[in-house]
């Protein structure tokens, strides 16, 4: 993330609504000046030692700064850990993927790990105890961890750990040490200083230095490896193992996910670990669900819940949305899943059969619709255009097809539908369509059903999926890298339609596609007239969408002996999107902020104790009405907020 | 000129003629060269027989119906039809000189300044001549599409070439936006009629009851931790989620088919070789006969489709060799056919956080800043936005 005037504005104003506005205060000068001691942060908020204290406490609680103390002086430096703070906008988000993927007692846990920052298991499971114990009270206090004696009814403790250690399991949760706690720059520093001490006269000479790098990096991945071991050794039982199967089908239908205790995952060792929320994992669910949506836009809703299996089969694996420094090699490679697997995620309601037209047998190319696309697009072009064009000639001898999908899509009254399992054909099963009979499709169709939702995912230009594998009645894995490109260049789109309206998206579309284009060329391909393209042209260009390159054909530069090239410049216009959506998002903060003022005498009634909780009751009716008004603001405004992170997530996070 | 290189010279000409057309099919290629060594070959001069040869070429040279042309591989001449050069035997001088470039350019016409650059003539001169041959029906102007303001000549028998008019989009050398606009509309129409299963409804039922719409809870009765959690817009309570994965009762058909919920387009499934290609396309617009008479050609329909497809309207797909194409986002357009394309959006337009909020489109976006000019409390669009 890269901290501009308006990202570091909105950290300071998103951790000032939830922490208050002394941890903001501190946070602000730490984003402004940097790698502080106490001391400066003193300085520089003219606040006494003991308040920035407190302040760097809670800011420290939530993760939200680093700190790192040095051995030789034990000074201690505190550092913005700007990721953080911003993460802070997509906690709702993230208690509604949980919820929805994980079931409402696991959002209820994580909801706690949010408030707390970080916290040890064994106070983790007593808090939820307490909080399902008395309901009311306990939901909102967010400090001091009310330690209840009554052990009697431990069933809520076991399963809480029962949880927590599915979590982690996931990757939901981690465990912290300290190293969590340091920045990663400083973790590097201090792993190559305690190498540099097995080097006492200095690294020197090549083979050294390899040696050094080497040694270095292999800290680095242990150092990772550190915070995911406990996660290994739990995934083993809970997501490969005996006990995984059961739980995966109650998972999305049942909203009390995992009842099961068997707590003896977590002993009392390991329960004295502390832990966070792993916003990294988070993210990659968040994504899951973005990728879902869009699916829903462009193809279907249908279409899109068979998205979602695959991709939750996927995310089994996938632990982080974007290679980065941050993860080792083998954490992102994206491994392909089979159509059982997808089959096992898929929603039981769902009815798969709908949603995709029919079309008779003679009219479907079963070999184009199957085709395995083993390696990625663009890694082995060459390659796969041979196969295409061997396709092709196969085509030209046998028209008649012998797959015919198993798609009866509506009302067919009597349709016998010959399915065979691709290309083996081995496989027959005949499927009778009657009227008014509720036919209870077999598990063989429903299979069928939802391979077909994923061909036609694979067959799309958007290239949701690739089917890259026959195993199993076929393999299925997703180019992320690709993908989010696409997405990317549809927010963008939209952006431009919305702005520019339909000629602006077609002349920015048609520079993508061609690369940089002058001003004779661009009329005639765009079919428009060249002054309505210059015309909208500039309009973008003046708006940062575009750029204009002048190539003088001669040594006079005059204007009309000047080529003038237009283009696209898609980081550029990225990082500048991306800054106005923090900036977007800083006035809607801004404007609520606001709002609150100018509601300051509703609000102060309604703070009141005697109030809380029953504002229709006490209030005046106008005074409640006013109330009402300024909480409808409020929500329309966080609603934005929410939307313009979607928007962030998308163009920098996923 | 005696008789015999008199009819000598006829033979060489019906020779190079009949060489010209050796099908006999009425179309002759008159830009076909002739070298010398052809025209010995064409059993009319005896061979060896320079002299003669370069006597009857420059008979015929001088009577316009042959046209001398340097190459590489030295002299070679071209045919003249002998109407034209019939043409050329009327004019005077200054006229044949004018004429000739003119005729020389061919389809791509000439411009004035060029014409009095090659000749050398006064500008009124050019003028006049070019009058005389306009008043004879020789020659008539044009309008370039690249350069309107040059007035451009080419020879009245032909018609100016597609670089020259802009292809089948241009009338009169502008740009025809209702044209184009027409014709999108019948080409999207039709892309959208073929690569499209059109449901009426009877089924959406069960399918919309897959998802559980987000209703957002109204705060009526809300507690303060409520509104305080609602506050910081992160936290709502569970009953605000989606309430997702409950087993679907299945619809029995019939009892689907009465709930209509409206008609609906349905992606094709995969493989589906019935999408619409250019050659199609081209022939069913030909057959509806939608452009009176001008005959629109594949690389015009296929213009016409890129820019749909720029437009984000249709996407290319590629179904084993077959190239078709299908409207994008099938499912969110609009199930009726025959939609303008102009009057209405077809599809549900797309929103994000940036198009919706007043500030993603403010134009004073830039000077937004807390103490300037502009600022989040005192901002008149969010005003008109949070009423």
């Amino acid at each position: 993330m890269i901290v501009t005037k308006n990202a570091a504005e909105l950290c300071v104003l998103l951790i000032g609504e939830l922490y208050g506005q002394l941890p903001s205060r501190l946070f602000a000068v730490l984003l402004a000046k940097g790698r502080s001691t106490i001391k400066h942060l003193a300085q520089n908020t003219s606040m006494g030692p003991r308040m920035v204290r407190h302040g760097l406490v809670v800011l420290t609680q939530q993760n939200l700064i680093y700190h790192y103390t040095d051995p030789d002086t034990s000074i201690t430096h505190f550092e913005a850990n700007s990721e953080a703070a911003y993460n802070i906008v997509r906690h709702g988000k993230i208690l509604n993927i949980i919820h929805r993927n994980y079931g409402e007692d696991s959002a209820r846990l994580v909801h706690q790990v949010l408030n707390l920052g970080h916290v040890k298991i064994s106070d983790l499971a007593k808090q939820y105890k307490t909080a399902r114990q008395e309901p009311g009270t306990a939901n909102g206090a967010a400090n001091g961890i009310s330690s209840d004696t009554a052990d009697n009814d431990s069933d809520y403790e076991g399963e809480a750990l029962d949880m927590v250690a599915q979590l982690i399991a996931v990757g939901i949760l981690e465990p912290v040490n300290a190293r969590t706690f340091q920045s990663p720059e400083d973790v590097r520093a201090g792993i190559e200083k305690d190498i540099m001490e097995s080097y006492p006269s200095g690294v020197r000479g090549a083979k050294q230095k390899a040696d050094f790098f080497q040694k270095s990096a292999e800290a680095w991945k242990e150092y990772q490896d550190e915070s995911r071991e406990l996660k290994r050794q739990l995934e083993g039982h809970y997501l490969f193992g005996p006990g995984a199967k059961r739980r995966k089908l109650a998972n999305g239908s049942k909203t009390n996910g995992f009842k099961a205790t068997n707590t003896h995952m977590l002993d009392e060792e390991k329960r004295e670990v502390a832990v966070r929320v792993n916003y990294d994992k988070c993210l990659v669910e968040l994504r899951n669900h973005r990728l879902t949506r869009y699916v829903a836009d462009e193809i279907g809703e249908v279409t899109a819940q068979v998205y979602e299996a695959a991709l939750s089969a996927l995310a089994k694996n996938v632990n982080i949305c974007q290679a980065s420094e941050k993860s080792n090699e083998d954490t992102f490679v994206t491994r392909s899943v089979t159509t059982m697997e997808i089959f096992e995620n898929l929603r039981p309601g769902l009815d798969v059969s709908s949603g995709i037209g029919k079309a008779p047998p003679t009219k479907i190319n079963a070999k184009s619709a199957e085709r395995i696309q083993a390696n990625q697009p663009g890694h082995d072009a060459e390659g796969e255009g041979e196969d295409m064009s061997e396709d092709d000639d196969d085509d030209d001898d046998d028209d008649d097809i012998e797959m015919s999908n198993g798609v009866q899509s509506n009302g067919v009254h009597e349709t016998e539908t010959k399915i065979t399992s691709g290309h083996n054909g081995s496989r027959e099963t005949k499927v009778k369509f009657e009227e008014n009979v509720p036919v209870a499709p077999t598990k063989a169709d429903r299979l069928q059903q939802m391979r077909q939702h994923l061909l036609l995912l694979a067959e799309s230009n958007r290239r949701f999926i690739r089917h890259c594998g026959m195993r199993d009645q076929g393999e299925w894995t997703v180019d992320f890298d690709s993908l989010m490109r696409t997405l990317k260049y549809s927010e963008i789109d939209t952006l431009i339609e919305q702005t520019f309206g339909k000629p602006g998206l077609r002349l920015t579309r048609i520079l993508r596609a061609k690369g940089k284009l002058d001003d004779k060329t661009l009329p005639a391909l765009a079919l428009m007239k060249k002054a309505d393209v210059h015309v909208k042209m500039v309009e973008m260009e003046l708006a940062g969408f575009l750029e204009v390159q002048e190539v003088p054909r001669d040594n006079n530069r005059t204007a009309s002996r000047t080529l003038f090239l237009w283009f696209f410049e898609e980081e550029k216009l990225l990082t500048r999107v991306t800054d106005n959506t923090y900036k977007s998002m800083v006035r809607h903060l801004q404007r609520l902020e606001v709002e609150r003022r100018r509601k300051k005498n509703v609000l102060a009634v309604v703070e009141r104790k005697d109030v809380q909780g029953m504002e229709e009751e006490k209030l005046r009716g106008d005074v409640y009405n006013e109330y009402r008004e300024f909480l409808d603001i409020e929500s329309k405004l966080l609603g934005q907020v929410d939307r313009l992170d979607d928007l962030v997530s998308v163009f920098q996070n996923y | 000129m005696d008789d015999q290189t008199s009819i000598l010279k006829d033979q060489l000409y019906s020779a190079c003629e009949q060489k010209l057309d050796p099908d006999g099919e009425g179309e002759k290629a008159y830009d076909r060269l002739f070298s010398q060594d052809d025209l010995f070959s064409l059993d009319v001069v005896p061979p060896k027989d320079l002299k003669t040869l370069m006597k009857l070429i420059s008979m015929l040279t001088n009577d316009y119906l042959f046209i001398p042309v340097n190459t590489n591989n030295g002299p070679a001449w071209r045919l003249r039809p002998e109407i034209e050069a019939a043409k050329y035997s009327s004019l005077s001088v200054n006229q044949r000189m004018i004429y000739s470039l003119i005729d020389n350019a061919g389809a791509d016409g000439v411009w004035n300044q060029q014409l009095r650059l090659r000749t050398n003539m006064e500008e009124n001169l050019v003028k006049k001549v070019l009058k005389e041959l306009e008043g004879k029906r020789l020659i008539s102007s044009f309008t370039h599409v690249e350069n309107a303001a040059r007035k451009m000549w080419i020879k009245s028998s032909i018609k100016p070439s597609l670089k020259a008019t802009g292809g089948a989009w241009f009338t009169d050398g502008d740009l025809d936006e209702s044209l184009i606009g027409m014709i999108s509309e019948v080409v999207y129409t039709l892309v959208k009629k073929h690569g499209a299963y059109f449901s009426d409804g009877s089924r959406s039922k069960a399918r919309d009851g897959s998802i559980s719409p987000v209703l957002p809870k109204k705060v009526i009765k809300g507690s303060t931790s409520d509104a305080a959690l609602a506050a910081r817009g992160k936290k709502r309570t569970a009953d605000d989620m989606e309430v997702d994965g409950a087993p679907e009762v299945p619809v029995s058909p019939s009892k689907a088919r009465k709930a209509k919920s409206g008609p609906v387009l349905l992606p094709m499934p995969a493989g589906y070789k019935g999408y619409i290609t250019v050659p199609e396309l081209t022939a069913q617009i030909a057959r509806s006969n939608v452009t009176k008479g001008t005959k629109l050609k594949e690389s015009d329909i296929k213009q016409l489709l890129d820019v749909l497809v720029y437009d984000g309207r249709i996407e290319y797909v590629k179904v084993g060799k077959r190239e078709g194409y299908r409207a994008s986002r099938i499912s969110k357009q609009d199930p009726t056919f025959n939609v303008s394309l102009d009057t209405v959006d077809t599809d549900e337009p797309r929103h994000n956080g940036l198009t919706t909020a007043p500030c993603g489109r403010c134009p004073v976006f830039d000077l937004c800043e807390e103490g300037g000019p502009v600022w989040a409390g005192g901002c008149e669009y969010f005003d008109r936005w949070l009423i």
